[in-house]
């Protein structure tokens, strides 16, 4: 109980929600009903010079962003409960302006789907052609991302997903 | 809060391994508009002790920030050729909008420095957009700044401006200088304020990012030469006279002959040969026969002749007073017996007569 208090001051702190909370009714009251958490985030890379010489990336807020510009999504889980959870799927669907690009490194690749029905391995995926045909889709034909967490999600595990694209 | 820490930690882990991972995509198009809210929520299914649930995410948004593009080029294969005196010469140029949205654009001419063969300057320089058909027309062509050109669109500017008298002139530069400007505003006659670069990252605001990569990289402006080279310093131009008995005292207008007291026409044709470029202040002077006598007020100006026989054009004053609506002027002198005609300007390629009549003494 401690830690879910602990945990809505912070995610009060991060103004991350700036949407109309109204319009969502899935949104900060739902949330705090369920022993899932998960919060989404919008990254872009900034570099800087270090002092040894080596260029530094951090990750900065998506303040200034322009078309070609790299965003990282990050997809962070809670389970807040006293209760594993199993069969936990994690899905993001693409805002329409954003091309899909790669899992980032160190997380778990997604599977991704271009219709947001099947989902698979990029290689895997088919587009339709005009003329009737498919072809082998490509990164920028990516609609909806997911991970799929096959062992159940104990009490009090959490983790976080992430993969890269761009602004169109 | 040690939640927190950790997360933040963890996101820090991911982005250095990240930043190696792979160049940003090049994009030909101008992208996604500026001041799109780009926004992004996850959902979550699982299952409680059998129970399938599902959650939805928070949900973030940023605003789409103006990326400034801006290309602009001579839209012509070489300098414009022009004639010493030639008025409304025109250089045409294109400009491009790579903005991700739609922008006004200042645009501003300066006459290169005296390099490289430039040494004159043209005078009167003046700068039109185009209305889209690519082509200059002084009525229609009349805007001075870009209005409200869409992303990844262009369009046409010209320079218009005279040439000089001076017959040692050879070359003068132009470079035209277009700004980037804010758009939003469909008046004509206000343009928008230039951009500038916002020094700070705002959220959910859209910052002005210059991303020009010319020769002056990331300052929301471009520029590009042309010059008018002068390869006309005369023209050509020729008079041809002819002569025909209009009547006879003893048949009429029936078959003239040029007997005592017949009317003489002479016909002088004068014509400038070289294109586009007009003689200014021709004189044409022509002394009559001895033995004929000046029929008083014969002299027409300005008649396009027909078959390369005059037509009769404007009566003009003996006198060399100017004849009203007739920009001609011809006068004839008793004593010295010289018909003279003045055309103020013969365009290039045109054709116009002169005539006047005499009796045979």
């Amino acid at each position: 109980m401690t830690l879910r208090i602990l945990l809505a001051v912070v995610m009060a702190a991060i103004p991350l929600v700036t949407g109309p909370l109204a319009a969502r009714p899935a949104g900060q009251a739902a949330r705090a009903g369920g022993p899932l958490e998960i919060t989404s985030s919008m990254m872009v890379e900034r570099r800087s010079a270090a002092a040894d010489g080596t260029t530094r990336v951090t990750l900065v807020k998506p303040t200034r962003v322009s078309p070609g510009d790299r965003i990282i999504f990050v997809l962070a889980y809670h389970n807040v409960g006293t209760q594993p959870l199993s069969d936990v799927v994690l899905a993001n669907p693409l805002p329409r302006a954003i091309a899909y690009r790669s899992a980032s490194p160190g997380s778990p690749a997604p599977e991704v789907s271009v219709d947001g029905k099947t989902y698979g391995a990029l290689a895997a995926l088919r587009m339709p052609a005009l003329d009737g045909s498919t072809r082998a889709a490509g990164a920028d034909d990516v609609t909806h991302v997911r991970w799929r967490i096959a062992t159940p999600l104990a009490a009090g595990a959490q983790g976080q997903f992430a993969f890269q694209a761009v602004l169109k | 809060m040690s939640t927190y820490v950790a997360r933040h930690r963890l996101l820090r882990g991911t982005a250095v391994i990240a930043g190696l991972a792979f160049a940003g995509t090049a994009q030909a198009q101008s992208g996604t508009a500026a001041g799109t809210v780009v926004t992004n929520s996850a959902s979550a299914s699982y299952s409680v002790n059998g129970v399938n649930q599902t959650k939805t995410s928070n949900t973030v948004t940023f605003k789409v920030d103006r990326k400034v593009n801006l290309t602009l080029i001579a839209d012509q294969p070489a300098n414009t050729e022009v004639a010493v005196s030639q008025s409304a010469a025109v250089l045409k140029f294109r400009l491009t909008n790579s903005t991700n949205g739609v922008q006004d654009f200042l645009l501003t001419a300066n006459q290169g420095v005296l390099l490289n063969g430039d040494n004159f300057d043209v005078a009167n320089l003046k700068i039109y957009v185009d209305d889209g058909d690519g082509i200059y027309d002084a009525a229609k062509d009349t805007l001075e700044f870009v209005n409200e050109l869409a992303a990844d669109t262009s369009i046409a500017i010209f320079v218009v401006a005279d040439i000089p008298a001076d017959q040692a002139a050879q070359l003068a530069n132009v470079t035209l200088n277009a700004q980037v400007a804010e758009g939003g505003s469909a008046s004509t006659t206000v343009a928008g304020a230039a951009l500038t670069q916002s020094l700070t990252n705002d959220d959910q605001v859209v910052d002005v990012v210059f991303a020009d990569a010319d020769t002056v990289p990331r300052d929301g402006r471009a520029f590009a030469t042309l010059g008018y080279a002068i390869t006309t310093r005369d023209v050509t131009l020729t008079v041809v006279k002819s002569s025909t008995v209009i009547s006879d005292p003893i048949n009429g207008l029936v078959v003239p002959k040029a007997i005592p007291g017949a009317v003489v026409q002479y016909c002088l044709i004068v014509n400038n040969a070289t294109l586009l470029t007009p003689a200014n202040g021709v004189n044409i002077t022509d002394t009559i026969p001895a033995n004929t006598t000046y029929v008083p007020g014969s002299i027409t100006v300005g008649g396009i002749p027909l078959l390369g026989a005059c037509v009769l054009g404007t009566p003009m004053n003996d006198s060399g007073a100017p004849v009203a609506l007739s920009p001609y002027t011809a006068s004839y002198n008793a004593g010295t017996k010289l018909v003279t005609a003045t055309i103020p300007q013969l365009n290039g390629l045109q054709t116009l007569g002169v005539t006047f009549q005499v009796t045979i003494n």
